[in-house]
């Protein structure tokens, strides 16, 4: 029962991050307080008060952005081949942005619109970004480093689409500014209250598709020959990684690289099925995602720091490494 | 012959006419096969003769231009690839292979054409993916990660695979390539014994035609897209036909039983 000692640990540091997310701030709780302030809460209590309606709700986002990023390039990876797929990576997360941004600052949309607005800019980001691989003539090969070339290119492209309509309306410039650098913030509460049930949605097919998409990662052919309907099981991994990572673009901005490093981190433990990889990945993730929050929070006090700038600022390095290690080291095997 | 009235009962795969092309350029010409069950076809040619595509046209994963290919009498194509997957398994000539995958996991998936997305793995079954690993020689291995395995071991684990996938019939493109003597005719064997001892029926891209004579019961011999001489692999495997088929001449021997096909070195025969 490895898996399950697996599954503790990382539970282990979900819940060690979340203890440290809600009692660390600019001024620290004792645990025991927030504990308290979760079972019992006292109203006349300002402590209690500040981490039932602040730290709670931004630890949720941070947990359910870090969980249903890390699932989804988990499943990116295990689909394409491509070791450096991912939401952020692939257009997605930017996809979703420019679509938020479309439907509030050309349509004034309310909640709902702007979640089916990212999910469908999370949809065309992604076909984008098939689409510039295909036209670059770099070959249809998924595996190489062209998918995720075009990746970044789409990413560039939407990302400063996304900032000149920001800078169209004065006016709400500011409220959407550090949204659109990745911010996990307690005054998305009421996002993740609406946007949650895609993200689960996401989750369980994610782990009911699980062994036929373990399967595509050993070669199309591969797995049609062992009864995987290949198309139709990748085109529903697929649209169900990008439904989550665009409800979490939609609650708190394009998170970075969360996707992209954590099935790196996990797989060595877990190994590459995903039936087990993908719930690790998750939760991992999630605690990932908790403590890059508390950092960016407490490391540049009285500075805080938006997280998607810090998660960039650490992804970008793993990224780096990566590319290295699976591409540039002397005998890389791509 | 009297068996064509009832092929579906005689045949467990066949093909009518079989044409395919890639692109513009035609890979397979009008092939009209039969595979019997319980015997051992081995599938020979030249390089580019067609022998993967036609591999492919078999377990469904090139659709012919015209013609078609019939499994249990019943058209290919009207088959869902679970249903295919649960009557043949295929080793394809590469292969794909993930980091951080067991051996024991890889085995393992074999398991999804019977039991689907929510079907669960029965002890029965586990015993079959072990038997499959004791087969081929890697039951103490089943922890080890596929792609720190040797380059035999692995293509072992993925002959495992196929085997775990207990299907009646067996297609494999070349599965003794990347392997060192002792297993190519360990994995041959194997092979064999499935055929004469399980009664399943095994279609299997060979290239060393000396194999071919020692294994295969029946041969099909390919040139161009074509069928050039399908039947009884020592009739089919004549000098003429080593001559028309690979353009090298070669002595046919008996030796101790077995025949033996000699190539007279590297020197061309006129090509028709």
């Amino acid at each position: 029962m490895r898996f399950a000692g697996t599954c503790g640990a990382a539970l282990a540091l979900l819940l060690a991050a979340a203890v440290a997310s809600l009692s660390l701030g600019a001024t620290p709780i004792a645990p025991r307080e927030v504990l308290r302030a979760l079972v019992a809460f006292d109203a006349e209590s300002v402590d209690h008060f500040v981490v039932l309606s602040q730290r709670l709700p931004r630890a949720l986002i941070a947990v359910y952005a870090g969980a249903v990023l890390a699932a989804g390039g988990a499943v990116m990876q295990g689909i394409t081949g491509n070791p450096l797929a991912s939401p952020s990576t692939l257009g997605v997360s930017a996809g979703a942005m420019l679509g938020m941004l479309v439907s509030v600052f050309g349509f004034g949309a309310g909640l709902a619109g702007q979640g089916g607005a990212a999910l469908a800019g999370g949809f065309g980001g992604f076909a984008l970004t098939l689409a510039v691989a295909r036209l670059t003539g770099l070959g249809p090969d998924p595996r190489g480093v062209p998918l995720i070339l075009s990746g970044a290119l789409t990413g560039m492209l939407l990302a400063g689409v996304s900032g000149t309509l920001l800078l169209t309306d004065p006016a709400r410039r500011a409220e959407y500014l550090s949204w659109l650098a990745g911010n996990i913030n307690h005054f998305y509460a009421d996002r993740l209250a609406v946007f949650w049930p895609l993200g689960l949605a996401s989750g369980l097919i994610l782990l009911a598709l699980a062994r036929p998409l373990t399967l595509i990662g050993l070669g199309r052919e591969r797995a049609e020959a062992l009864g995987v309907p290949v198309r139709r099981v990748s085109r529903a991994g697929l649209a169900a990684v990008v439904l989550g990572a665009s409800s979490a673009t939609a609650i708190c901005g394009p998170v970075g690289f969360v996707g992209l490093v954590v099935p790196h981190l996990v797989r060595p433990v877990t190994g590459a099925h995903l039936a087990r990889l993908l719930p690790v990945s998750a939760l991992v993730g999630a605690a990932l995602c908790l403590l890059s929050d508390v950092l960016a929070r407490r490391a540049f006090a009285p500075f805080t720091l938006h997280t998607g700038v810090l998660l960039d600022l650490v992804g970008g390095v793993c990224f780096g490494t990566l590319v290295y290690r699976l591409y540039l080291r002397p005998g890389a095997r791509r | 012959m009297q068996y064509e009235t009832h092929c579906a009962v005689r045949y467990v795969l066949s093909t009518e006419r079989l044409k395919f092309s890639i692109g513009r350029s035609a890979i397979l010409h009008d092939i009209s096969l039969r595979f019997r069950p319980g015997r051992f076809t081995a599938l020979v040619g030249a390089n580019g003769s067609g022998k993967s595509s036609l591999m492919r046209c078999l377990i469904g994963l090139a659709a012919p231009e015209a013609g078609r290919v019939l499994l249990d009498g019943r058209p290919l194509a009207s088959q869902t690839r679970r249903q295919i997957a649960r009557r043949l398994a295929y080793l394809p000539q590469s292969s794909i292979c993930p980091d951080h995958l067991t051996v024991g996991e890889l085995v393992e998936l074999a398991g999804f054409a019977r039991t689907g997305l929510f079907g669960t793995v029965r002890a029965a079954d586990r015993e079959g993916y072990r038997e499959a690993l004791r087969t081929v020689g890697l039951a103490g291995k089943a922890a080890r990660q596929l792609s720190r395995l040797s380059g035999g071991e692995r293509q072992r684990a993925f002959i495992a695979l196929a085997l775990a996938q207990d299907t009646p019939v067996l297609l494999m493109d070349e599965p003794v390539n990347h392997l060192d003597l002792k297993y190519q005719y360990a994995v041959l064997d194997l092979l064999r014994d499935l055929v004469t001892g399980q009664g399943k029926t095994l279609v299997v891209v060979l290239h060393d035609l000396n194999l071919a004579l020692a294994y295969a019961d029946d041969a099909v011999l390919l040139k161009q897209g074509r069928v050039l001489a399908q039947g009884p692999a020592r009739q089919v495997l004549d000098a003429r036909a080593v001559a028309e088929g690979f353009g090298i001449a070669a002595d046919l021997r008996d030796l101790g039983g077995r025949r033996l096909c000699l190539p007279k070195g590297a020197q061309m025969i006129g090509m028709p």
